[in-house]
């Protein structure tokens, strides 16, 4: 039996449930899209820049070198009227367009240079009508970013920024009733729904307000109650806000490419990324290249398949005119031009991981990570492009010749590097490992390895502050040595030559890195006092109290190794290794800077004799070969570092401006029978040598004098005495005996010498 | 008797250096002839550090102290061992009520300040303040003495 009462009184109720659920689902709708648009933010990534180049007379770099970093920041070559970021040069000028740039100091507006080159050294700088410049500072590279995520990167645009034509290139092509509709193009829903009928898929007739929706707010899969839902925001977005809210959003939001791990969003950055300049100065052919790119980033790369891009290009820009967008005479103009993209190396999140992985984990002491993420600040490393590649490519180039001789399996040889500025602490390379590019286990940071010899320098300069007792001469035994301690095995260091070589003098005990003689000297001081001298040096890890320790069973990453090094290298002054300058918020109010520090951990007159002794196992030790590369004069100090079953190789040297420490040796610890100085010098000295060292000369304390000795005998020599050698003391410290080859006349003349020294003095007052 | 014997000793040790036996000394040393300083730097250098050390002190005088600190440590990028430009970020510390800085950013001015004791002494009386501040007096009073010492 049928009743109709009843029948009704259920739809009734059908009815309204389903209006009522249609209605909170709007209502739900609603109050996502106007939260979320409202509140959304776009997370921008904290974007990391390498030093600033700054060209000034006298500065020693080739034309070359600053060509090859404006050419990584983008510029191209050839004069562009009225836009900024090329140059242009000839065998000895370069005319740099720097493109404005907001340093921590504030904006610098974009301004022409002309740089002045003469073999390898900047010999003036002049601004556009030929006036003198004291500086030049240039745009510095972005070296990399922190990014969220989803490794999403974007440069937010204004809409006023954007050029017209870009605009109504998109519209052209996209959604020619934008302006008209209500969020949604009726004639393309019903090419969409015509499409479905036959069968044929889902696709596009969106408009961009329902785009940028499911950009926005939607999982990617296609269905329809998606679709309807999508079509259900798109109209209460436009019901909320204005056109141009909408087009800025989306013109932010787009998805323009890939490059390796980063994804690049919003036509800000692509104008960057494929042509090297920002928004506003976009061509029409520029802009519709972007905009054919749109309907599919990877098919339509210009760099992959630069046919087919150029053919969708050429597509939007005849749409464009069709809607009369533009006239024939830019048509044909735009259509005739290439692609002009500017093809340059991948870089990622960052082309030097390693790297930004120290400035990360710097940034993180005093940023919050999601800050870091997603607010955009801006962050000036120490980073010196020239000398990352140099390191990188040194590193890569060895490990390949070391791998190809010595076939010890998978996985093959690793390695680290980090150089620093001997002077500021500033970390100005940093490699991880053998693959340059890998974002992964970082060697220099986190492979503490034992660092073998490494420590000697600690144990010398120890010795050498306490000139009553060490001078550079004094004699050390070298005769077979026994470490008995209560608990622990007897400890009989062995040399690296399997010889004893009796009495050496210290500096030579250093040079040729004798253990027996270095153990000797060492439990004589005290391994508690060489110890708190490895702390002074600048190594916060707490080392064992053994005296093994001595010769290096302690492990150190390259990085800690660095830091002790350091201060040798500044004569004495700690200095905190720093990778961040500065950072600034997104728009250039700066932050925090990482202000320059140091602090005299030692006197100055034993960091003098060090240096020498340090210098001197380059010149006739261990370090010899380093002849190979760097010449005499540059009077590189240094140390190798070898330990047991020559597992680890390790070289740590410091010219007048940079100390570099290099480590090799298999990540799983196999003996890797490479010494210091067969395989982490050849890396240390093929990077320098690419990067033409300042010599080292320190400053000689008013405590020190130089005194001609005779090597033989260890005594004062003269004249008379071939072979002698001239070494500094501490005041006094130097022996008063003179050596047997000195003749009576030699000492003579020294002391009249002397004596007429002093009586000059004492008349002309000095 | 004094003068002539003064010029006897010069007219030998001039000698000596003559006397020297080819390849003697200085045979290779621990330091060898110490690589030149780098040469004083040419006038168009020095521009770029004028123009930073004169921002420097207008930016100090002005009490725009990080921004001073950032400039000399520009200029010291250029010239890391201009021992003035050391000084002036001392100087700076100092006004900026970092002490321990102050003191140490003076000595590693001091240790390029080869023979130029005016300067020496002008560290010494940046220490001194530096210490008093501080309140090390008795250290201050050992820096000033220093100071005085440098003449």
């Amino acid at each position: 039996m049928f009743d109709r009462a009843k029948f009704w009184r259920y739809t009734r109720y059908t009815v309204l449930t389903v209006a009522l659920l249609a209605a909170f689902f709007t209502l739900y709708l609603d109050f996502r899209v106007r939260s979320e648009f409202e509140g959304r933010r776009f997370a921008l990534p904290a974007r990391i820049y390498a030093r600033p180049l700054e060209l000034h007379a006298g500065l020693r770099i080739a034309q070359i070198d600053v060509v090859r970093e404006l050419q990584e920041a983008g510029y191209s070559q050839g004069p562009r009227e009225g836009d900024p970021g090329w140059f242009a040069n000839d065998n000895d000028w370069l005319e740099v367009a720097i493109r404005p740039f907001v340093f921590w100091d504030g904006l610098q507006p974009a301004k022409r240079v002309r740089v002045a080159f003469d073999s390898g050294v900047v010999k003036a700088v002049q601004d556009a009508e030929g006036r003198e410049l004291p500086l030049a500072r240039l745009e510095p590279l972005a070296i990399g970013g922190i990014y969220p995520a989803n490794n999403e990167d974007r440069v937010l645009v204004r809409l006023s920024e954007v050029p017209k034509p870009m605009v109504q290139a998109l519209i052209a092509n996209e959604d020619r009733n934008f302006y008209s509709h209500h969020g949604f193009d009726l004639r393309g829903i019903a090419r969409a729904a015509l499409t479905f009928l036959r069968l044929k898929g889902l696709q596009g007739g969106s408009t961009l307000t329902q785009q940028l929706v499911k950009n926005f707010f939607l999982t990617p899969e296609r269905t329809l109650s998606r679709k309807v839902t999508e079509l259900f925001m798109a109209v209460l977005l436009e019901m909320h806000y204005d056109k141009d809210e909408i087009l800025e959003t989306y013109l932010n939001e787009i998805y323009l490419g890939q490059d390796r791990d980063r994804a690049i969003h919003g036509v800000g950055l692509a104008a960057l990324f494929y042509f090297g300049k920002t928004v506003e100065h976009l061509t029409l052919a520029e802009s519709a290249l972007l905009v054919g790119m749109v309907k599919g980033p990877t098919f339509y790369d210009p760099f992959r398949n630069p046919e087919r891009a150029l053919e969708r290009r050429n597509l939007v820009l005849r749409e464009t005119k069709d809607r009369g967008y533009a006239t024939m005479e830019e048509y044909s103009k735009a259509r005739a031009a290439d692609l002009g993209v500017n093809q340059k190396a991948a870089m990622g999140t960052s082309p030097h991981p390693a790297f930004l992985d120290l400035v990360h984990r710097q940034l993180r002491r005093d940023y919050d990570e999601t800050d870091l993420r997603s607010e955009g600040l801006r962050v000036f490393t120490t980073l010196a492009p020239r000398v990352q590649q140099a390191a990188e490519r040194a590193l890569e180039r060895k490990i390949a010749q070391f791998d190809r001789g010595k076939i010890f399996g998978e996985p093959g040889l690793e390695g680290a590097v980090v150089v620093t500025d001997t002077q500021s602490g500033e970390v100005q390379a940093l490699v991880g490992g053998r693959d340059v590019r890998f974002r992964g286990f970082n060697r220099a940071l986190d492979a503490a390895r034992p660092v073998g010899s490494l420590l000697k320098p600690a144990i010398y300069l120890t010795a050498l502050a306490d000139p009553a007792h060490y001078t550079l001469v004094t004699p050390i035994d070298d005769g077979p040595f026994v470490w008995k301690s209560r608990g622990a095995p007897d400890w009989e260091p062995t040399n690296y030559d399997k010889a004893f070589h009796g009495a050496v003098p210290l500096r030579m005990a250093l040079a040729h890195s004798y253990n027996a003689a270095t153990a000797r000297l060492g439990t004589d001081i005290g391994v508690e006092k060489v110890l708190i001298t490895i702390k002074r040096l600048g190594i916060e890890r707490p080392l064992n109290p053994f005296a093994s320790t001595l010769l290096g069973a302690a492990d150190l990453a390259p990085l800690e190794v660095a830091q002790m090094y350091q201060t040798i290298a500044s004569g004495g002054f700690r200095t905190p290794l720093r990778a961040i300058r500065e950072v600034t918020t997104q728009d250039g109010r700066p932050l925090k800077r990482y202000a320059l520090a140091v602090e005299q951990a030692f006197a100055p007159e034993p960091m003098y004799l060090i240096t020498a002794a340090m210098q001197g196992v380059v010149r006739e030790g261990t370090a010899q070969s380093l002849k190979n590369w760097v010449p005499p004069e540059t009077a590189v100090a240094g140390k190798t570092g070898t330990t047991t079953e020559q597992r680890d190789a390790w070289f740590a040297g410091f010219t007048g401006d940079r100390l570099g420490i290099v480590w090799i040796g298999y990540d799983d610890n196999r003996a890797a029978r490479l010494t210091g100085a067969g395989a982490a010098l050849p890396v240390w000295g093929e990077m320098m040598a690419a990067l033409a060292p300042e010599p080292l000369a320190l400053p000689k304390p008013d405590g020190i004098e130089n005194v001609l000795i005779d090597p033989e005998s260890g005594l004062r020599a003269d004249f008379a005495c071939s072979g002698a050698v001239e070494l500094p003391f501490a005041l006094g410290s130097a022996p008063a005996e003179s050596a047997p080859c000195a003749s009576a006349l030699g000492i003579a003349v020294e002391g009249m010498k002397q004596q007429a020294k002093s009586w000059m003095q004492r008349l002309f007052g000095r | 008797m004094r003068t002539l014997l003064a010029f006897l000793a010069v007219a030998l040790a001039g000698c000596a250096t003559v006397m020297q036996p080819p390849g003697s000394y200085p045979a290779p040393g621990p330091f060898p002839e110490p690589a030149p300083l780098p040469e004083p730097a040419a006038r168009t250098e020095n521009l770029a550090i004028a123009g930073l050390l004169d921002g420097a002190r207008v930016d100090a005088a002005a009490g725009r102290l990080a921004n001073a600190a950032a400039s000399l440590e520009r200029a010291l990028r250029i010239e890391p061992r201009n021992p003035r430009l050391w000084q002036e970020l001392a100087r700076v510390r100092l006004k900026q009520g970092d002490y321990a800085q102050a003191e140490s950013t003076a000595a590693r001015s001091n240790s390029w300040a080869g023979s130029d004791n005016a300067l020496r002494a002008e560290n010494w009386r940046l220490i001194a303040h530096a210490r008093e501040a501080r309140g090390d007096a008795e250290g201050a009073k050992g820096a000033l003495e220093a100071a005085e010492r440098q003449r």
